[in-house]
């Protein structure tokens, strides 16, 4: 008894705190951000976490959209600037291009977060760690071919050689492929261009090309969503394939792990904890505290067909986040591989 | 330039014979890619391969029908690209809803139509320049797509029919094919042998004639804008059933892929000259170039560079066959 | 298209009468601009203030400047959609050269050449050998963006050596207020404003634009014009693409996408016909600014990216039903 009451008050004083270490920061008053594609479901997700997260902590939230022109990016966050933010998150649509503009915001003494991507004289980053994502997924398939597919690893890659961000995933998978299954290829290197219709079309003709492709990796949800297309398009039976798809975007990967017999392994990233971790690291550069260059959000492979409901809640055709589940995921203190290694 | 449009309505022989120029060097054209692609490639010709090429090409096919219509109307559409995702994103809800292929399939194509009515009203009572308002539609259809729906929709219907209407096969020919080869069969006879097909023909090359003569311009665009519109609308269908849900993002660049396409088969931006024989043609080649550099493994942004340098060739070498034949 | 002699004549003839209408369209364009200034200023409290208005000044200048250029292409009966790419593709000669050389000016000379030389070969291919202008851009428009790929690998190029004359021509502000990009915009403006209503170089190419046939009969050079044209827009793009480059510090292989279709709208918005003859500079910079502040207010106003484009398209419309339906009854 007298052991259960030391603990309650070990956990009242902790509570309390850590409650008054909440307190006793300044919370900013309004944060804007600018995203590079508002309309795509993973951003439309890292926004959702953001504005969970800034409702919880009383700041007001808005959001401009660059729709993928950097030119527009810079005139979206001068707005913001000359409307006067407390603090600006910016997701580059390139990451060069958006130099002028961190100096900028630096000159007129804004703090600045850049989402996914590092930038040359920013303060900190929020980013998951790509290489790593598709490592472990690289792993996870790796087993499964070993059990699964006879130990046979060749892979049709539906990349996007347009953004660093994206080879390292595609490299990351088939490094972390190559640690279970050595000898494992990768047939074709495709651009797929982000999208599922363009990523449909060029893996018809490499799928066509190459009859012994059984690992189709997508280097996000639209992009496995083309190859698996195209496979059932071409008449293949999915006995003997596996399709690892990247991002946990939105809803297409749970309706592709729920119906297609080859889905079986998700690099789940969870674009709304990415938010929610951005929203975090504004309030302490709001409060000038230290803050490390990289803030890693958490990844993890999904393997297997249920493995999404650990993470997400479906009703409606929206899903919830499981806040638990994914805020007890532990982040790398650091990424296995950077843009910087390419 | 002048007396060429003018005599275009008529099938005069000299016309026929430049047509026919245009695309014996297509087909030429077509045969020695095909020859030194699976030179370098053999599987090429593996029946996957061909099937895939086929496949694309209808999609394509299918929407450049009603633009060749279009340009030789001397009028253009610019929307199809974002017309088609909205459509499929309509076509893939409704069938959810309501889990009725017949439905969902009806209101994507009605979809499409919907907008071609729009774009034809918009042209011919506004009398907006085509690019332009076609332009502008594009700009609200990529908007209001996500007004409709924030994600991505996805088939909650599991219905096989529709998964059927693009990966089914008749006979040895795929679906998507074998409505192709209807709809450009039917398209080829009503332009070249029709009323109709002549007075679009006679619209596009002098619509002040057109009048004078007793047809009514308005009329024929708004027709032919609806048309394109419909089969935009059932591309839009057959893709979302390709990649099983109705993406808001599908058919970015698309229209430019047709208009090229249709160019490229000899088809006069200026109106009033053209034929849809040029356009299979010019789909085939664009298509095939773009599986070449894939199974050659060549860099895929040359899938950019060469028809760039193709469409400006083709245009030039139409130019010089006109100009000779003028002297 | 054919047209009967009177009604080329009739296209051509009457200037005082067409400069009376060009008059009226810009005061429509005024007033919309105006309108949208209070509309906003009501909407937003942040949105006319000094800090904003120079704001969307400096990001307005940018299209502007392309515009000026496309504007007189256009009146001259002509159209490039390969300004986009070209944008993009000369801060790659700028951004290389400076890097290599240390040198700025090195840097802008050789982008202004590689733009000159693009509208030559653009020139050179619609008015000497008479292909179709749409279908000659749109071929370059494709060739430029996969070359500036093909050569990038798809990758940005910094600037290494962060030269502060480079940071400076886009982003600085002159006395702290005005941006630079603002006054390159209307040295251009003003320069070509006034060549197209008062001198021979603008009369000739409304009359090119007009009816071809009657400009050669007139005595004009037609295809000299035209080509001139072409150069110039092309090397006004690459102007907007050196300041472009500059904002964003360095060679974005991304940059300028879609642009082209902005430069058209806003042209054709500010009351240029497509089909050559007809239009004025002063409408284009309307045109230009309409939607620039169109797109800053809608954003002051926190409307999501979807309203924007659906308002945007809608006040394209709208603009060009209005000019059209004027047109026909004046």
């Amino acid at each position: 008894m007298k052991k259960f009451a030391i603990t309650l008050l070990t956990a009242t004083a902790i509570m309390a705190i850590t409650a008054s270490a909440t307190w006793a920061q300044n919370m900013p008053k309004k944060i804007g951000y600018v995203t590079n594609y508002a309309t795509h479901e993973w951003y439309q997700n890292v926004i959702k976490g953001m504005q969970d997260r800034a409702a919880q902590l009383g700041i007001e939230f808005e959001v401009r959209d660059a729709n993928l022109d950097v030119a527009k990016e810079v005139a979206a966050a001068e707005d913001f600037m000359s409307q006067g933010v407390d603090v600006l998150i910016v997701t580059p649509v390139n990451e060069e291009g958006v130099v002028p503009l961190v100096r900028r915001a630096k000159e007129d003494g804004i703090p600045m977060v850049l989402e996914g991507n590092p930038v040359k004289g920013m303060t900190t980053m929020v980013a998951i760690c790509d290489y790593d994502t598709g490592y472990h997924a690289g792993v996870a398939a790796g087993q499964y071919a070993k059990d699964h597919l006879g130990g046979a690893a060749k892979v049709m890659n539906v990349g996007l050689p347009l953004l660093s961000a994206t080879v390292l995933r595609s490299n990351g998978f088939m490094d972390g492929l190559k640690t279970i299954i050595p000898d494992a290829t990768m047939v074709h290197d495709l651009d797929g261009g982000g999208n599922p219709d363009r990523a449909l079309e060029v893996s018809s003709a490499a799928l066509a090309q190459n009859a012994d492709i059984n690992i189709i990796y997508g280097i996000n949800d639209s992009s496995s969503q083309g190859g698996l297309q195209a496979w059932k398009a071409a008449g293949k039976s999915q006995d003997n394939l596996l399709v690892v798809g990247t991002g946990g975007e939105g809803l297409g990967f749970i309706n592709m792990m729920d119906n297609e017999p080859s889905y079986q392994i998700e690099a789940a990233m969870f674009p709304e904890k990415v938010g929610f971790t951005a929203i975090d690291a504004a309030v302490k550069l709001f409060n000038k505290e230290e803050v490390p260059p990289h803030i890693v959000s958490p990844t993890s492979p999904m393997v297997g067909k249920d493995s999404w409901k650990q993470f997400y809640d479906l009703a409606d055709n929206k899903r919830t986040i499981k806040w638990d589940a994914v805020n007890a995921l532990v982040p790398a203190d650091k990424c296995m591989k950077t843009a910087a290694d390419l | 330039m002048t007396e060429l449009s003018r005599s275009a309505p008529q099938v005069s022989p000299k016309l026929g014979w430049l047509t026919s120029q245009t695309q014996l060097v297509l087909l030429v054209t077509l045969f020695a890619l095909c020859l030194l692609i699976s030179l370098a490639a053999p599987q090429f010709y593996s029946v996957d391969n061909i099937i895939a090429i086929l496949r694309q090409s209808s999609l394509v096919l299918i929407v450049a029908v009603g633009m060749t219509m279009l340009l030789i109307a001397a009028e253009v559409d610019l929307s199809v690209g974002a017309s088609l995702a909205f459509a499929g994103v309509v076509a893939m809800d409704v069938t959810n809803k309501t889990s009725s292929v017949t439905l969902g399939v009806m209101a994507g194509i009605l979809f499409g139509g919907g907008v071609g009515l729009i774009n034809g009203l918009i042209v011919t009572k506004l009398r907006i320049n085509s690019l332009i308002a076609t332009i502008a539609m594009m700009m609200m259809l990529q908007g209001s797509v996500y007004l409709y729906s924030r994600e991505a929709v996805q088939n909650k219907h599991l219905q096989p029919l529709f998964t059927w209407l693009s990966t089914g096969y008749v006979g040895p020919l795929p679906l998507p094919v074998v409505v192709t080869a209807v709809l450009f069969a039917i398209g080829y006879v009503v332009l070249r042998h029709t009323t109709l097909g002549r007075y679009v023909y006679a619209v596009g090359a002098n619509e002040k004639a057109a009048r004078l003569s007793g047809i009514r311009p308005a009329r024929i665009k708004m027709l032919v804008f609806i048309v394109t519109g419909l089969l935009t609308g059932l591309v839009g269908v057959i893709l979302c059933s390709l990649m099983n849900a109705g993406q808001p993002t599908a058919g970015r660049g698309f229209e430019l892929t047709v208009v090229a396409a249709v160019i490229l088969g000899g088809t006069s931006l200026t109106g009033g000259r053209g034929t849809l024989l040029g356009t299979l043609l010019g789909v085939l080649i664009l298509k095939v170039i773009d599986n070449g550099i894939i199974i050659l493994r060549w860099d895929q942004d040359l899938q950019m560079v060469i028809p760039g340098f193709i469409i400006v060739i083709a245009s030039y070498l139409d130019l010089l066959r006109k100009k000779s034949n003028a002297s | 298209m054919p047209q009967s002699l009177e009604a080329r004549v009739d296209r051509v003839a009457p200037i005082p009468r067409l400069a009376a209408m060009f008059r009226r369209n810009e005061t429509v364009l005024l007033l919309v601009l105006v309108a949208l200034l209070v509309f906003f200023t009501i909407g937003s409290p942040t949105f006319m203030t000094t800090r904003n208005i120079t704001n969307v000044l400096g990001q307005a200048s940018i299209a502007m400047i392309a515009a000026v250029g496309l504007g007189m292409l256009v009146i001259a009966g002509e159209i490039d959609v390969s300004i986009g790419s070209l944008v993009g593709a000369v801060a790659l000669p700028l951004v290389v050269i400076m890097n290599a050389t240390g040198s700025l000016e090195l840097g802008i000379i050789s982008a202004l050449v590689f733009a000159l030389a693009i509208g030559a070969v653009n020139g050179y291919l619609s008015a000497y050998l008479g292909i179709n202008s749409l279908i000659v851009t749109l071929g370059s428009m494709f060739v430029i963006r996969g070359g500036i790929y093909i050569y990038t690998g798809q990758k940005a190029i910094p600037d290494d050596l962060a030269l502060e004359s480079f940071y400076q021509i886009g982003n600085g502000r002159l006395l702290g207020m005005i941006p630079y990009p603002a006054l390159v915009a209307l040295a251009v403006f003003a320069v070509f404003s006034y060549m197209m209503g008062h001198r021979r170089f603008g009369r000739q190419l409304y009359a090119v634009g007009g009816d071809a046939e009657v400009a050669r009969l007139a005595g004009y050079n037609v295809r000299q014009s035209k080509f001139i044209a072409f150069v110039l827009c092309s090397l006004f793009a690459g102007v907007s693409g050196i300041l472009l480059s500059s904002r964003l510090g360095s060679a974005v292989h991304v940059s300028g996408l879609g642009f082209e279709f902005q430069v058209v709208a806003a042209v054709v918005l500010g009351g240029v016909s497509l089909a050559g003859g007809i239009g004025s500079l002063g409408g284009v910079a309307l045109g230009v600014l309409i939607l620039a502040f169109l797109s800053n207010g809608l954003g002051m106003l926190n409307l999501a990216t979807e309203w924007q484009q659906v308002i945007t398209g809608l006040i394209i419309i709208g603009a060009v039903g209005l000019d059209e339906l004027r047109r026909r009854r004046g």
